[in-house]
């Protein structure tokens, strides 16, 4: 049965990798999946909710506190991150010790997380989780 | 390293990245290539003659273009993406040009925005100083 659920679960991964768009909240999903233990049943169950779950028409409408949990978790899933140390206001570069190239991959993690492009010259200006909180917002008229 | 070149490696870092992974769709493969790209680039961190960062720079971009996807993968609302101006958000001005019978069904909408706008002219007089009522053909 074990082996049957792991077959199935691959098999749903990989179709989930051949979609060339994938939706943010399947992103979101890998993410939160990777940090909480859960046993294979469980993974094979939240996959095929995942899976059903599809919004093909219009994504979710995001709220503020929805956003900053989003962002927070992102970044504490990156390697070069304390995420002790991180907190909504850290500079990336001065609190937190990256350099620039760690400031590509956040803003890649995060065009990824959201599914939308992030242009260089704004990229520039997110250089705290604030600003990436504040700039989502603004991009898809979030106020609340 | 100067500002200038600081956003041209940047630059060339993120489409590298994007590259690989137009090429290698398994997550980890992506992630390996993506690793050994990272190399690559903190291996000529330390570079601080500027012709030399010019002469690997253009290096690198001329290796980025040979190794161009023929079908690169595309955030879906951006150019070149499936669903890329597929919803067109009309401009909020036209509403302003609405029929006054129509503006008349939406009484009180039409008022506050009156008001916005009488509110936005007299904070951009107050910021910018008085226009001219001057025309300048």
């Amino acid at each position: 049965m074990a082996s049957l659920v792991r077959q199935t679960a691959f098999s749903i991964l990989r179709n989930v990798n051949l979609l060339r768009t994938v939706t943010p909240k399947q992103r979101s999903f890998h993410a939160i999946s990777s940090i909480n233990n859960f046993s294979k049943v469980d993974l094979h169950q939240q996959l095929l909710n995942n899976v059903k779950k599809r919004d093909f028409s219009a994504k979710e409408p995001l709220t503020l506190k929805m956003i900053r949990e989003r962002v927070t978790l992102v970044l504490n899933l990156y390697d070069k991150i304390d995420p002790t140390k991180l907190t909504v206001d850290s500079h990336f570069i001065k609190d937190l010790g990256l350099d620039s190239l760690d400031h590509v991959e956040i803003v890649m993690a995060m065009e990824d997380e959201f599914g939308f492009e992030i242009p260089d010259t704004d990229a520039e200006r997110l250089q705290r989780p604030a600003d990436i909180i504040q700039y989502i917002a603004d991009k898809d008229d979030v106020f609340e | 390293m100067a500002t200038a070149h600081v956003r041209s490696v940047k630059s060339l870092y993120k489409r590298s990245l994007r590259m690989l992974e137009s090429w290698y769709d398994h997550r980890f493969q992506y992630r390996y290539q993506a690793v050994l790209m990272r190399d690559r680039f903190d291996k000529n961190r330390n570079i601080k003659d500027p012709r030399q960062i010019d002469t690997i720079l253009n290096e690198g971009e001329q290796e980025l273009f040979n190794k161009q996807h023929p079908q690169p993968r595309r955030f879906a609302n951006s150019p070149g993406g499936v669903a890329f101006e597929r919803e067109v958000v009309p401009p909020d001005w036209v509403v302003d040009f609405w029929h006054p019978l129509e503006k008349a069904q939406y009484p009180e909408y039409f008022a506050r925005r009156e008001q916005r706008k009488a509110e936005y002219l007299a904070m951009w007089d107050k910021k910018y100083g008085k226009g001219t009522d001057e025309h300048h053909h």
